[in-house]
Order: structure tokens, then sequence, then C-alpha cells
């Protein structure tokens, strides 16, 4: 059926990656959404390289494809205040070819051997994939050990994809109602950490960087002992490790220390709040709190507080304040969880008639309702079997699952937490989420934008209603 | 026994390793290994007394099961209330007979399942565990619907607000007008919701929908997971057996004819960076047609990941994130639609060159490298689709509900590899259709209205798919008094006034600039009243130069030189003579202010110039600073005239007069900065560098 209303898919455009080619809308029906995962603990090998290239072997022959991935422990947060952009314009950059693979060549090779690839950069990593028929293991493995040794840049490769960039960032942020956000949210929440930039970062910056200074990028950060090369699928794994000797083992280490921002942004004190104007009908609340690191203790009870805010139909913040109050025609949470200490953030889009006012009321009387009644052990229970379904669920497939296990590896050192990571959320207790929600969930540690419409600039509160 | 390896067993097993690797040659590409076999899952299927066909596909990697179920009607014309159908679907899942809406939304959060009903179908999964619950609620939604009035007002009161915020979002909008266009407003694919077709929605309505059209005997259920076939057929006997069959109607629709040539949609959006543009017509392709998978490969080739749209439109021009296309089967009718959003300086060289692909794989072969390439693309992309159950199923279901061969899928690689470059000529030219198709275009009107009519003539439409007349040029209204004399004379006066721009008898202007890797010295030297050289120079020589005496110009490069006349003259060496802002009367340069526009969120003044010739340029003044922001100008190239974009920033004072320290200038894709090294005034330049031979 052709016909469809679209409502804004706010978590859709939220997930902060930002990434080489654009994922191609499918037709799809329901029924796709099914996911299917090895049961049991998934098994992997794991090894440094003498050059620091960590390496990560899952096997699963059920299917002939196998997943070629790389991540880099780099992102917006490692870049220069006035050159924002970069670690996402050098993803594009790393397409452009090799010392043997020509301008151009890059996605001809993969799509020839019965490949697909993409890459994605967030705040803290950038992250390479290729899946490929089996038999093109070591064809991948050429390839990405080619992007980390070889990598080739001319000046017009640089021109372009500045154009490609800008078309991305008119694309994802410019031209698409409320996301915006995506970019002032942080440039309020953060005064002195690199997240309060956006990977998309400045097109200033980007027109003004040089060749160079792409270059020197590339020295400091793509290199093996800041790197992960996670595969997944059909493969044997002392194969697999023969050829990745001899693909990577002779390329250097770096001896230069890797630049991590050390700089710790200082506890909010003040509520701070702002208006965006933009071209919409229906205003829009959008709440962002400080959160801890992801895998924090107080990480895990912040996941839940987000089911029980917005996961699912009976949700607080569904139930409600779409269904009951019909204040919203959407109304949701979500943790935009990062390496260093990131945001909670909550959002409720009007419904016609409502006031924006009223919306936040609605949606503050419900956090504050967390704070101050626990909540039922029944209510706990509903939440734990969310978590445990997401958990079996997550790893569907051979490339989620090479990235999961380089994700965890990581961040938390520990790859093996794609088995059991479920503990650390059994730990949580019904208090836990009281408790996280009473200490993050305040007016001083929050960030509150409200979106009106364009026509509403310059008009007082009572007429915007309207 | 014990796993030791024997010390000379191992030294040869390093040694052979090493061996094999030691003469790695970065410079070849890796061969690939024996090609994996590609095997189909398994399916089972039956049917219940009832006619639903149900399919299942056994997968115990996971402990989780899925049900999902298709009712396969003809598409319905709501005419006046258009939106029952969809809304009779969603409020399915609002109550049963037995459960409210709040009851069905907590049973089924507890278990954590997810449950989904629509007009065409319901779908329900959850861990293995909860199988029977799930099936249970899943079955009540379906068989026991309970429509109440205060559930529908819920939902009439959401579509409201989904259709007032429906046009901020272009991709929408685009959609809505090229179904408008393509089917008309009185076929099931054109019409759409409205304000007043969602109040004449009743309850009446949505119970004949349901009691119609929700029937077992044109459903299919496909059964995916941890489940085997004896307890499938058990399971849905029991939460499907007692549903009623019954005759559903069938309803024809004419095909809505293509244009006789191509037209244009145009959807103004006044505050838009970029254009979405669709270019659309309907495809007499049927699923399971002997074309479809030869129009696949077409349609790769042209339109897919890497294919020649992206090439061309994205990693050869710049223009846009993406360029696709796709050619889609329908039971009723099919659809051809190439896409992509460019900013809206490059909307009409974007179209350029989408219609030249369009023509090109009409009327050239396909190389055979590309139609290889094509083919192991979608061979990889069919691999890796396997690996989720769930494919089986639909496999299944569309090789029943469209009666296809019992092997088509096992024979469909097969078949992918006999496609021919002479398949992809045929199939290209019986459904790529350049010259009777629409473009869609949701964009700025103002800037990209004219530029579109070389493509075919203009209709203009509104968000909501009304035509309308065509948008006026300028938004933003000029203040009272303000006038293109008095900002150009504010100009002056911020850049250091008049009396001191007038002491400026010569300037020499030294500004470097990287091309393609290429460090650039670029010096431009003026002399009263209007004598201008500009000389680039790399790696210490000189390149190009432009010398003009104020009467004659001539350009040289690489030892040829050529006279520059006429309007190119006064495009190029004109338009920069000294204190251009005191003479334009002078030298018969017309003005006229034509409106405000925003450049990066500064309102600005433009400021249409006319040169002798007729040619014009545009410059942008700040409204707030008074600063000149921006020129466009017209650049002849050998590919046809394209827009210069010039932009000034970074004001410093020298010898009492403000000049742009940073100016950058682009022209398609290229891009290029000059930071100003030194401005020298009055060095006493002599007549003589400016001679012209």
């Amino acid at each position: 059926m052709k016909k469809k209303l679209v409502f804004f898919l706010i978590t859709g455009c939220l997930l902060q990656q930002v990434a080489f080619g654009q994922t191609v809308a499918v037709r799809s029906s329901p029924a796709e959404k099914t996911a299917s995962v090895a049961a049991g603990p998934i098994k992997f090998t794991e090894y440094d390289l003498p050059n620091g290239l960590h390496v990560i072997l899952h096997q699963d022959n059920t299917t002939p494809i196998v997943a070629v991935t790389v991540m880099y422990h780099v992102g917006s947060k490692n870049e220069k205040p006035n050159r924002t952009g970069f670690a996402h314009f050098f993803e594009h950059l790393l397409f452009e070819g090799s010392e043997y693979i020509k301008r151009g060549d890059f996605d001809k090779l993969n799509k020839g051997a019965g490949g697909t690839n993409n890459a994605n950069t967030t705040q803290d990593r950038t992250f390479y994939y290729q899946i490929f028929p089996s038999n093109q293991l070591e064809l991948g493995l050429w390839m990405e050990s080619e992007r980390l040794l070889h990598a080739k840049i001319d000046q017009k490769g640089v021109d372009t994809q500045r154009e490609v960039v800008k078309e991305e960032k008119r694309q994802r942020y410019d031209n698409q109602p409320y996301s915006s956000f995506v970019l002032e949210m942080p440039k309020r929440a953060f005064t002195v950490h690199p997240y309060r930039w956006t990977p998309i970062g400045s097109m200033d910056d980007l027109n003004a960087a040089t060749l160079d200074e792409f270059m020197q990028f590339y020295k400091d950060f793509y290199v093996p002992n800041n790197a992960i090369l996670s595969i997944a699928g059909d493969i044997d794994v002392e194969k697999t490790k023969q050829l990745v000797s001899a693909y990577f083992a002779d390329i250097p280490k770096s001896t230069k220390e890797i630049y991590r921002p050390t700089v710790v942004e200082p506890a909010q004190t003040k509520e701070i709040r702002d208006v965006i104007y933009d071209n919409i009908t229906l205003p829009a609340i959008f709440q962002a709190y400080h959160t801890p690191a992801e895998g924090t203790e107080d990480y895990y009870a912040i996941q839940m507080l987000t089911d029980l805010l917005a996961g699912g139909e009976s949700s607080r913040f569904s139930k409600e304040i779409v269904d009951k109050q019909q204040k919203a025609v959407n109304a949701g949470a979500f943790p935009f969880s990062l390496e260093d200490p990131g945001l909670f953030l909550a959002y409720g889009i009007s419904n016609m008639g409502v006031a924006p006012e009223e919306l936040e009321a609605s949606m503050d009387a419900e956090v504050k309702k967390v704070q101050e009644v626990l909540i039922s052990e029944k209510e706990f229970q509903k939440l734990k079997n969310q978590t445990e379904n997401s958990f079996v669920s997550k790893n569907s497939t051979v490339s989620g699952i090479a990235e999961s296990l380089a994700n965890y590896k990581m961040y938390f050192g520990d790859a093996n937490l794609i088995n059991t990571e479920l503990e650390r959320y059994n730990k949580v207790t019904r208090e836990d989420i009281q408790r996280v929600a009473q200490k993050y969930l305040t007016k001083e540690n929050r960030v509150v934008l409200y979106y009106l419409p364009k026509s509403a600039q310059g008009k007082t509160a009572e007429e915007t209603k309207k | 026994m014990k796993k030791t390896l024997n010390p000379v067993f191992l030294l040869l097993f390093l040694l052979l390793a090493a061996n094999s690797y030691a003469q790695l040659d970065r410079s070849k590409i890796p061969p690939a290994g024996p090609a994996p076999v590609i095997q189909l899952g398994k399916y089972e299927s039956f049917t219940l007394k009832n006619g639903l066909k149900v399919f299942v596909v056994e997968n115990h990697k996971l402990p989780r099961v899925a049900f999902s179920m298709v009712l396969d009607y003809d598409p319905i014309l709501e005419k006046a209330a258009a939106g029952y159908v969809s809304i009779a679907g969603q409020l399915m899942r609002t109550g049963t007979k037995t459960r409210t809406k709040d009851q069905l939304d907590e049973e089924i959060d507890f278990i954590a399942a997810s449950l989904s009903t629509s007009a065409t179908g319901a779908y329900g999964s959850s861990l293995k565990k909860h199988q029977d619950k799930l099936l249970s609620l899943l079955s009540d939604v379906v068989l026991n619907p309970n429509f109440t009035q205060s559930e529908l007002d819920k939902l009439k009161k959401q579509t409201k607000s989904g259709i007032a915020s429906r046009k901020d979002d272009p991709e929408s909008v685009a959609e809505l007008v090229s179904n408008v266009v393509l089917y008309g407003k009185n076929h099931p694919y054109g019409e759409y919701e409205t304000e007043a077709s969602i109040d004449k929605i009743n309850l009446a309505r949505i119970k004949a929908f349901y009691t119609t059209y929700y029937k077992p005997n044109i459903a299919y259920l496909a059964v995916v997971g941890d489940i085997t076939l004896a307890e499938a057929k058990t399971a849905v006997e029991k939460y499907f057996g007692k549903w009623q069959p019954g005759s559903v109607p069938k309803a024809p629709y004419p095909v809505p004819a293509s244009p006789v040539k191509t037209q244009v949609a145009l959807v103004d959006r006044p505050d838009a960076v970029q254009t979405v543009l669709d270019i659309k017509h309907t495809i007499n392709l049927k699923p399971g047609s002997p074309d479809a998978i030869k129009v696949r490969v077409t349609n790769d080739l042209l339109g897919g990941q890497g294919g020649r749209l992206f090439t061309n439109l994205r990693e050869k021009h710049g223009y846009t994130y993406g360029a696709y296309s796709s050619l889609s089967a329908d039971k009723l009718i099919g659809e051809f639609t190439a896409s992509a959003s460019a900013r809206t300086a490059v909307t009409d060289s974007a179209l350029v060159e989408f219609f030249n692909e369009l023509r090109k794989i009409r009327e050239e072969k396909v190389s055979p490298e590309e139609l290889k390439r094509s083919k192991s693309g979608i061979m990889g992309s069919f691999a890796r689709s396997l690996e989720s159950p769930q494919t089986i199923a639909s496999f299944a279901i569309n090789t029943a509900r469209y009666k296809l061969p019992a092997d088509y899928y096992r024979n469909y690689l097969r078949k992918l590899d006999s496609v021919t470059i002479e398949d992809v000529g045929v199939i290209a030219k019986k459904y790529i259709h350049p010259d009777h198709a629409t473009i869609i275009a949701v964009g700025k009107g103002a800037e990209i209205g004219d530029k579109l009519q070389q493509f075919g003539p203009i209709t203009y439409y509104d968000a909501e798919g009304n035509k309308v007349t065509a948008p006026s040029a300028t938004k933003a209204v000029i203040p009272a008094g303000v006038t293109a004399e008095t900002v150009l004379d504010n100009y002056v006066k911020v850049i250091g006034g008049k009396a001191n721009l007038e002491k400026i008898q010569d300037l020499t202007m030294t500004m470097s600039a990287t091309i393609q890797g290429t460090p650039l010295t670029i010096v431009q030297q003026k002399k009263a009243p209007n004598k201008v050289l500009m000389s680039i120079n790399a790696q210490g020589m000189e390149v190009q130069k432009t010398v003009s005496n104020g009467a004659k110009a001539t350009m040289s490069a690489m030892g040829q030189t050529q006279q520059i006349e006429g309007k190119q003259m006064e495009a190029t060496t004109l338009i920069e003579a000294l204190n251009l802002e005191l003479v334009y009367d002078k030298l018969g340069i017309r003005k006229q202010l034509t409106g405000m526009e925003k450049i990066n969120g500064k309102e600005t003044y433009k400021i249409e110039f006319t040169l002798p010739g007729g040619d014009k340029f545009y410059d942008y003044y700040d409204a707030t600073t008074g600063f000149r922001l921006r020129r466009v100008s017209t650049l002849e190239t050998p590919q046809g005239s394209i827009n210069r974009t010039t932009d000034y920033d970074n004001y410093k004072e020298v010898n009492g007069v403000k000049f742009p320290f940073t100016v950058s200038q682009s022209a398609g894709p290229q891009q290029i900065k000059m930071d100003v090294q030194s401005i020298e005034i009055n060095k006493g330049l002599k007549d003589e560098i400016f001679e012209v031979k």
C-alpha cells in the first residue's frame, strides 16, 4: 500500500552516527525484524599482533558469508576544536583509494566480489565493515590492510567528498524537521568537553583544512595499535589467523601517544533553556540530562529507567502522555551513551492544539513520579523481561556480532561482555532506578530545548497555542 | 592423546606458513577461494480448513518465535473517507472483546513481545518461552477486535496531527505529490488523507472493512524460529482454526497513462537547502514477471549501491549524498523511480546528469565489467539475505502468492548468471522512459523554478498536492527606504568611505591558495581607472595571466594568448575594476535591488547588476553590517555555463579601507579558498604592465 503518514522517527535520526553511504530504504514487512542468533554463548578468539592490532575472530559457518570489520578508536572527540568534522570526513576519504587500489575502485572491488560495505563515525570511534561471500575473506583483509597502511588521498578526492559531506549534513540535519537538535543540544549541554560538537562537524572547519592536515590525522590515528580487527562468519580460525598475520603484521606500530581528551565536563549547576525556530508545524520538547559514561553501574540503571519511561505502549510516557492525556503524537526517551559521560534524552512532539508548556509539564510529572514512588515488583519484572528479550535478540547477524565484540573490547576492555553483560543489568534494583532518576533527572542537570514553528517567532506563548 | 606438537613438525608448519605468505605482493588483488555453496533453507507448509495458508521455517539458533501474517486483497479506493483502511488496521490493536487497550499493552509488554497490526496484516514475536501467551494475544487481536469510539477518536486526532506536520518533511511531500501526479486523486495509489477525510471516518466503516477483508482464506502466515512443524500445526489450529472465511471482493482499477512528454511537478519549500528530486513513471511489472531478475540487474547497474547514478552524481560531481533508482513490481502497477537530494544550486545540473544516465543505459551497451559486478553484487546480497530464516518464509509466501514456479528461488542464481548485456539493453528500453516521466522537485522554488523549465512544463503544487500558482521570486520584504543606492552607499561607508577609496590609485594584492594539492600564488594588480592584471603562479611559474588595459584584454595560459572580448571581457575584467563601487554608472553597469536572501543565516540585500552586454551578476550585502558577503556570477566552461559563487570574509583594514582577507570560490565541485597575504596600495604601478598586445 502506498499511502502512509510519517511520524518523525526521532530515535532513527538521533543515532549520532554519520556515515559514508546512506542506507537505502528497502520496503520491509514487519516480519523482517526477526532475529537469529546462536543460542548459548558466542564463542570467539582474540589476540594482539606484535604491532598492537587487536584481533577478534568469531566462527559461525551457518551462512557462507563473512564480515570483515575494523574499528578505529577515533571519533569526533579526538578532533581539535577548530578542525571539527575531521574524523567523519576522514571516513569518507578512506574510500578514495590506496597505494594499490585506485580512486573509485574500493566499492567496485567490494561489489565485484559479492560484497557490501559501509562505515560510520560517532563521537568515540570510526567503524568500517565489509561483508563478503566467505571465499572472499582474503580480499577483505587485503582491502582493510590497504586502508590502514596505504591510504592515498588527493585534492580531488578531498574536494569531492567535501561536497558530499555537506550534502549529507543538509540531508540529515538542515532539511529535516527537528533533526537539528542533534547539533543544537550538545552545543549547550557541553561547555568544555569535545562532545560539544558532533561528528558531522563544522563545514567551515572542513573548508579550511589542508591536505597536509588530513594526512597528519591519518598518521596519528590510523595505526594498528589504535584499531580492532573483528571478523565473524564462515571462517576457519587457524587459517584466518595466518591471513591476518600476512596482511597486518608488517604494518608499523605508532610510537607516538594517541591523543585522547582528558578534559572533564564540570557539573552543570543551573537549568539551561532555549528555543529553536524550525520549519515545523507541531512544537516539540527535547530535554537532555547529563549521565555517567557507558558501562558504569548507574548506566545500567539508566538503561532500565529508559525502558520504564519509553519501552513499549505500556511505558509511562506512551501510556500517560500519548495515550491517556493525548498531549503528544510521540513521546520517548533514550540514552545518548558515550565513552565519556553522556546524556539521557527525553522528547515529546505536541499533539495538535497542545502548548509545549503543557507537554513539558506532563513529561516532568512522569519523571517526578519515578523519583517519588518506588516502582512495583510487577513493573520491575516487566523491565527485566524487556532487558532479557533485547539481550537475547541483539546479535542477529554476523556483522552485528563482529561490531558488538569490537565495541565491548574498545569501550570496556572485555569482548566477552557480549555473553555476560546481562549480569550487570541483573544487579540493578528497583531502588537503583528510583535513585538514578533522583540523582540525574534534575532541573539543574538538564538542557531543555523548545522547538517551535518559525511562524511562531516573535509571538507570545499564548498565541502559539493555536 | 596429548596434543603436543613434534618440534620438527612445528618448525615445518611455521616454515610453511611463512612460505605461503612471505611472497605477499600487495599490488595484487588476492584471488577468491572456491565458491561456497549457497543453500536455501527448508520450509514446510499446510493450509487450515478455513483457507489460512501457513509456512513454517524451523530454526533453533535462537530461542525466539515470530508469526507474521499478510492479507492479499485488491487495493481499496477510499474516496471521501480516505484514511479509514489504515486507521482500521491500527484500531485492531486498541482492544478486544475481553481486553481493553490498557490490558493489551500491559500483557504484551510484560512478556516483552512485539505485536502490531495493520490493514494488510499482523505480526507478533517473542521469546520461545512466551509463545503460548503471544499466540493467545495475537489471535485475540486478529479474531476478536473491539472497535470503540473513544479509541477511534484518539487515532483520528493523532492522524490529523500527522497530516498537519506532513508538509514539514520534504520526502513525505514528494511522495504525496508524486502519487497525485502519477495516479490522480481518484485512484487508490493517488488518494490521501486530509483533515476532512479523517472527519468522515466512523465506526461503521471500520467494522465493515474488518468484516469484509480480514479473512483467513486470503491470508498467508509465516511461522519462523524455534518451533517444529508439528508444534506449529497444533498451535495455529488452536489459535486461528475458528477464524471464519468469507468471500472478499475484487476491484479492478484503470492503469493511468504516462505523460506524453516529461513534465515537472514543483513544490515550493522556501527555506529548503536541498531539493528532493524524484524522477518517476509507472511501469507494467508484476511480481514474479519473467523479466524480474533482469530488471533487478538493470536497476542495480543504474541505481544500486555504487551504480552509475551514485558514481556520477556523488563520486564524480559531489551533487548529493546519494543517488539511487528502483524498478518496483506491483500486482496493479509498478513504478520506476530515480531519486536524490541535491543542494539548491545544483538542482538542474543534477537533473542533467540523471537524464544523461537514463538515456545512456537505454542507448548504449553496458560494459561486461559492470554487468559482472552487478551480478556479483546481487549474488552476494542473495547470500547475505539467507542469514535470516525469515527470508525463506518470504520466498515460500511469494512462490504461493504470485504463483511462481516451485523452483523459482532455487534457480535464482543460475538465472541471474545468465543475464546478458543484450538483456539489460532490452529491459532498459522496456522499463525506463526518460521522455515520459514526471520530475517531482521539492525545494526552493524561487531559485530552482527557472532552471527546471528546460526539463519540461512546470506545474506547481502545494504540500497537500493541490495545484497552485508559481511562487513569487522574493520572500523577505525589503524595508521601506532601502534601495540599491542606499545599500551600495552604506557598503562604501563601512569599508572606509568614499574619500579613502578615492585615495587609492593602484593596488597590489597577493593571495595564496591550493588547488588539487598544488600551492598557488595569485597576484592581482589594479590601477585607476580600470586597468586590471591577474597572474596565477605555481611553483614559481606563471601558469595563467589575464590583463586588461581597460579597452582590450587578453588571457594567456600554457604559452597561448587569447583575446578576451565582448561579454567575456566584461565578466572577467570589467567587474574587477579598481573601486568598482564608485564607478558603476560610468562603466554602464545597471543595478537593481531585487530582494532579500539569507546567506549562512544572515539576512542580505541582493543586488542584480547588468553589464553593458546584458550579462548579469549578483552581490549580496549583509543587512546588518553592510559588508558584501557574496557574489554570484556566471562562468562559461566547455561543459556549459555554471554559476560561480565567491564568498568574502574576514575584512581587515589597509590604508583606511577594509578588504576581505578570506575569499572562497566555488564552481561546480571545484572549491578554492584564497587567503590574502598582503595588500599594497599606491606602489606607483606603471601603465606598461597592463599593456595588451
